[in-house]
């Protein structure tokens, strides 16, 4: 947890520089923090576990006319629901993508997303390479904008010795100037993920809320 | 030899129609004072009154016009002409009042014509110092009144129509004066190149104390000219096509409702086709409820006949800063113009004189 807070007082130290570079040539970033609350189905055969927490996070952003560039990561810790024997997890995930924008409201995103959390077991590490598609749509021109994101994965693994992971997610939601004229942007979203391997299956749910600095794209 | 030299004058004099625009004023104040010289009087005076009636760049200089009119006066002597020798000595005159023709030149009569024409012609004068060049508003060109007595006078740039362009001076002449005239017209502006003239006419309080003699007025025609100033071409108005409807269409509003509705159910439901098996929670249904109901709240705000404040902003913005950039491109032209150069050129004055 003193890791996350860490991050979103890093990146809170950097948007100066950003701003800095925004508007200076064709390259736009964008940064911000995040928060959410994850509901996590975890099936590891025959048990089936649910959990819930909150993971905090960061997330940047490179953009040009044609290309973009998306880093995040998030780490916090979910914990089993009443009654469960399960132990709590502490979570860490994270993924870099590179997209390229077809349109000004269709992006298409390739590149590694990473999910690790600690059991008692020991640790679990699910490494999935995805294809990403992205469409964007504005409901109130330069103040409201809603997006859509599914992905595929081309491949994965999961744990040690590896078994072979795939999965399929969806990401969407709203995103909101905060302000007439504002370069911050406020984003409520909903995101679920679910991959698979050999005798496991990882849900994630997560209700976010982020603020950014920067145009989202 | 006389009678040959004559002729050719004579046919020169005819062919001078034909020539006259490329031949140089000298040239013909030359022609005219041989044809004197010669006796050949009518194609002289023709000559030199075709050199007297070029104004402007063109016309002859105060030295030349002077010698011009002093032998137009001999020869209108000598063609028994009297009343036009007085005139042509009239202008001579006004045009240089210290002239006084060479006794050793010409005959008794011309002289005689002469004093007579200093003796009734008004004693004021007029004089420039040439073609100059002034920025309107800032400098100004300068003719200077003469007068050997002390008469009342009113001084006026006049366009051609007779309209006054700009009032220069009432008052009493004492000896000299100079007078001003800084390129403006009364309302401030410079006046559109053309010809113009500066008039000195007595007031009419001089002219009853005259005892109603003979009126006059003193013409020193100018012409006006700017080089052209580079501008800049002031910006055409903004395109229809660069504004926002200031009201909302059904277009605008179907856009603002379909992505909200769309990404709102697709978050209501992608979990199924995701996760399938797997029960999702209730945040998908909050999160595509508040997307959906954003969509609608984007509808309502852009249904037709609405208000689109946002555009109207965007409208006025777009128009402002034209307008703005109009403004400050005129301005920018004004300063150019301002500072841009006018070119004055007097022509030889002369006297008009009108007798009650």
């Amino acid at each position: 947890m003193r890791t996350s807070i860490g991050v979103l007082v890093l990146s809170a130290v950097l948007l100066p520089a950003p701003a800095r570079a925004q508007g200076e040539g064709g390259m736009q970033f964008t940064a911000g923090g995040t928060a959410a609350q994850q509901i996590v189905h975890s099936h590891v055969d025959p048990a089936n576990d649910r959990f819930s927490g909150l993971v905090l996070g960061a997330e940047g952003g490179l953009v040009s006319n044609h290309f973009v560039v998306r880093l995040r990561y998030g780490e916090g810790r979910v914990n089993p629901q009443s009654g469960s024997t399960a132990a709590a997890r502490d979570v860490v995930e994270g993924e870099a993508l590179v997209g390229l924008r077809a349109t000004p409201w269709l992006t298409l995103w390739v590149g590694p997303s990473a999910r690790a959390y600690t059991t008692a077991d020991g640790d679990q590490r699910w490494l999935v390479w995805s294809g990403r598609v992205t469409g964007r749509g504005t409901l109130l021109p330069g103040r409201m904008q809603t997006f859509v994101e599914l992905w595929g994965t081309f491949s994965g693994n999961v744990g040690d010795p590896p078994l072979k992971a795939s999965g399929r997610g969806a990401n969407g939601g709203l995103e909101l100037r905060l302000g007439e004229s504002s370069s911050f942007w406020g984003r409520l979203g909903y995101r679920i993920e679910s991959t698979h391997a050999e005798g496991l299956r990882e849900t994630v749910e997560s209700l976010t809320l982020s603020v950014m600095y920067g145009l989202p794209q | 030899m006389n009678r040959l030299l004559a002729a050719g004058l004579t046919v020169s004099a005819l062919l001078v129609p034909l020539t006259a625009r490329a031949q140089s004023t000298s040239a013909l104040l030359d022609q005219g004072v041989r044809a004197y010289s010669v006796r050949e009087y009518d194609g002289g005076a023709w000559l030199l009154r075709r050199a007297l009636a070029v104004e402007g760049s063109l016309g002859l200089g105060p030295t030349d016009a002077a010698r011009a009119l002093i032998y137009l006066t001999a020869i209108e002597v000598a063609r028994n002409q009297r009343d036009s020798a007085l005139a042509a000595a009239r202008r001579l005159v006004v045009l240089d009042p210290r002239y006084r023709p060479d006794e050793r030149t010409f005959p008794p009569q011309v002289i005689a014509v002469y004093q007579e024409a200093r003796r009734s012609a008004p004693a004021v004068s007029i004089r420039a110092n040439g073609d100059t060049a002034i920025r309107p508003g800032a400098e100004a060109f300068v003719v200077r009144l003469g007068a050997s007595t002390t008469p009342e006078v009113t001084a006026s740039v006049n366009g051609t129509d007779g309209r006054i362009v700009r009032m220069l001076y009432t008052g009493t002449i004492r000896d000299t004066i100079e007078v001003r005239w800084n390129g403006l017209d009364a309302s401030g502006n410079a006046p559109p190149d053309g010809r113009y003239a500066i008039l000195v006419t007595p007031t009419a309080r001089e002219r009853r104390n005259s005892g109603g003699g003979d009126s006059w007025t003193l013409r020193l025609p100018l012409e006006v000219a700017r080089p052209a100033v580079d501008t800049t071409p002031l910006p055409a108005a903004p395109p229809d096509s660069l504004f926002r409807p200031e009201r909302g269409d059904t277009r605008g509003a179907m856009h603002a409702l379909v992505p909200g509705v769309a990404a709102g159910l697709a978050i209501v439901v992608l979990p199924n086709l995701v996760a399938s098996g797997e029960r999702a929670s209730s945040a998908r249904l909050i999160v595509g409820g508040t997307v959906a109901i954003a969509g609608v709240a984007a509808f309502l705000s852009h249904h037709p006949g609405q208000r689109l404040p946002e555009n109207t902003q965007y409208n006025r913005n777009l128009r402002e800063n034209w307008r703005r950039n109009v403004a400050e491109i005129s301005r920018r032209n004004a300063d150019r113009l301002r500072q841009g150069k006018m070119i004055i050129r007097p022509g030889a004055p002369a006297l008009v004189t009108e007798t009650p």
